[in-house]
């Protein structure tokens, strides 16, 4: 081994962009790949799929994988493979939909939580606390009972059921720097609480809250899963993943494991992929390891 | 425009325990800051020397109340006012530099976003502007490659370079009447803060600003102030030119507190 020189002499932009690439840790690298290639083929069933998804009767019941059907079809004939790729845009689309939402609006309120304190963190946290006092499932399942099925309901209840988790963390982030020097220097050239709150705090708080939000998406999957397989918030001839295991469960006992399989392993790789890059990005945002 | 640019008059307060019991630590704290001086407070630590600064801009430690007096800014009760008139007043006429000035700047901005932001914030304008400001500001303090020190965040700065910045932004981007200086250079080595006080009065002296000193150097306050203010315990012991706390002490405080220190064998 050649000793490494300890100072380096490269330019600092240069260096810093160095040190950044080198952080991607393996289990970020495998995360980050992994989705990718279902937001890939989430784009690419747009424009083609092996045989028409809807179609039943596109080949016989219960073939098994071969080569033209490569993961087999289902009872009525329909193409695994193809409906596991519609399923993607299903997971994946209200995955991040909803966890955007979340982000967004746990943000905003936790940070005027965390800043303001006093009545406004009393009413948010009260809130926050009667809602989390149901478990997520069950509580997704309940508000999509009473506001119907349909793609939109479903991100608007994942949203809602993913928001408090990031409230909680944007408002113990931003109240823990809120009396920080750098805060203080803002208020004290003029600036409004407001700006100081989302302009200097906000910022300052986007590593934990990005590193946990590949949490939730993990999340969110299985929620999404569990709803369809359920046969709660989608219609029951949606080619979502949870759906179509629901669907494949006559199968198995009679040695049609394909049918339920695949999608289960659609949603496993999908939900680790999430948690590795959560995991990662949390060590990459763990402020004792910030230099 | 004449008379003191700052009264303080009165002025007491302590702190209140979660407890809930009432610590005075500020006795009728009165001394007031004359237009275009150099005024020097000093005093050990934990004299009130800070609060009682803080306490101009509405910027209070966390469970200090006030029990009396007042702080006027050319003539207006700074205590008395509202948000709104507040802001209009920090910043604006009164700026403050803080002793470490790598945790007073964002750690997220680049150094010259958040002088051009301050900038923008106060005078409005394009962004290119206020960052031709940020970075001809950075250049004034004597920072060296203004242009690609305006890129670089906080983190890159040296302890020096960044109070260098911070004197950039509380002095030349904001334009105030009045500069408060807290500890600006505790804790920069000996050659540094010599550096850093004499841009400091290059600035205060070429630009007739009233400066306000919180510190415990008395070899900086010698060199540089013309008035003193000797805090003690929460009092005001003694105020004067200084020349004449240094050639001629009344109080026995500041008697000690000279002794104490090296620099009256060196001026001896």
């Amino acid at each position: 081994m050649t000793a490494q020189p300890i100072v380096s002499s490269t330019p600092v932009p240069q260096a810093r962009r160095a040190s950044r690439l080198s952080r991607w840790s393996l289990s970020m690298r495998i995360g980050a790949a992994l989705l990718m290639v279902y937001a890939g083929i989430a784009v690419l069933s747009f424009f083609w799929t092996p045989h028409d998804p809807y179609m039943p009767g596109a080949g016989p019941s219960y073939a098994a994988p071969s080569w033209a059907f490569p993961l087999g079809t289902d009872r009525l004939g329909n193409d695994l493979l193809s409906q596991i790729m519609i399923g993607t845009r299903y997971d994946l689309g209200i995955c991040v939909a909803a966890v955007f939402i979340s982000v967004v609006l746990g943000a905003v309120l936790g940070t005027i939580a965390g800043y303001y304190g006093g009545a406004a963190d009393l009413v948010i946290m009260r809130i926050v606390e009667i809602f989390q006092a149901f478990p997520g499932l069950l509580f997704a399942m309940l508000i999509v009972q009473a506001v119907g099925a349909g793609v939109p309901n479903v991100i608007a209840v994942l949203a809602f059921v993913g928001t408090p988790d990031f409230l909680r963390l944007a408002r113990a982030e931003v109240r823990s720097r809120r009396d920080w020097q750098f805060a203080e220097a803002a208020r004290l050239v003029g600036n409004r609480g407001i700006v100081v709150a989302f302009k200097h705090l906000l910022p300052n708080s986007m590593g934990p809250l990005l590193a946990f939000t590949s949490v939730n998406a993990a999340f969110a999957v299985l929620i999404i899963a569990s709803l369809g397989f359920l046969g709660i918030g989608l219609d029951a001839d949606t080619p979502e993943w949870g759906n179509m295991i629901a669907r494949g469960q006559d199968g198995i006992m009679t040695g049609q494991w394909w049918v339920s399989l695949f999608p289960g392993i659609a949603i496993l790789g999908m939900t680790g992929a999430f948690y590795l890059l959560g995991d990662a990005l949390s060590d990459l945002f763990d402020p004792r390891r910030r230099t | 425009m004449n008379g003191p640019i700052l009264e303080i008059d009165g002025f007491s307060g302590g702190f209140v325990s979660r407890a809930g019991e009432f610590t005075p630590v500020l006795h009728d704290v009165s001394y007031s800051l004359e237009r275009g001086a150099v005024t020097a407070v000093v005093g050990e630590t934990g004299s009130g020397k800070s609060v009682t600064a803080l306490s101009v801009l509405q910027l209070q430690a966390p469970g200090f109340r006030r029990t009396g007096g007042q702080i006027r800014f050319d003539g207006t009760d700074l205590l008395s006012l509202d948000a709104q008139a507040l802001r209009a007043i920090r910043g604006r006429r009164i700026s403050m530099v803080f002793q470490d000035a790598r945790a007073a700047l964002n750690p997220v901005f680049s150094v010259g976003q958040q002088l051009a932001d301050t900038w923008r914030l106060h005078n409005g304008g394009s962004r290119a502007a206020a960052m031709e400001k940020a970075v001809d500001a950075l250049r004034q303090v004597q920072i060296p490659e203004p242009e690609r020190r305006a890129r670089q965040y906080p983190h890159e700065f040296s302890g020096g370079m960044a109070q260098r910045a911070m004197i950039a932004l509380a002095a030349l981007i904001c334009t105030p009447e009045l500069l408060l200086l807290d500890e600006p250079t505790t804790g920069l080595d000996v050659t540094t803060q010599a550096d850093i006080m004499e841009l400091l009065l290059d600035l205060a002296r070429s630009r007739g600003l009233t400066v306000c000193l919180i510190t415990h150097d008395l070899g900086v306050v010698a060199e540089t102030c013309d008035h003193v203010v000797v805090m003690n315990r929460g009092r005001v012991v003694e105020t004067g030119s200084a020349e004449r706390i240094f050639t001629a002490p009344q109080d026995p405080y500041t008697r000690r507190l000279l002794a104490a220190s090296v620099l009256t064998e060196d001026a001896g």
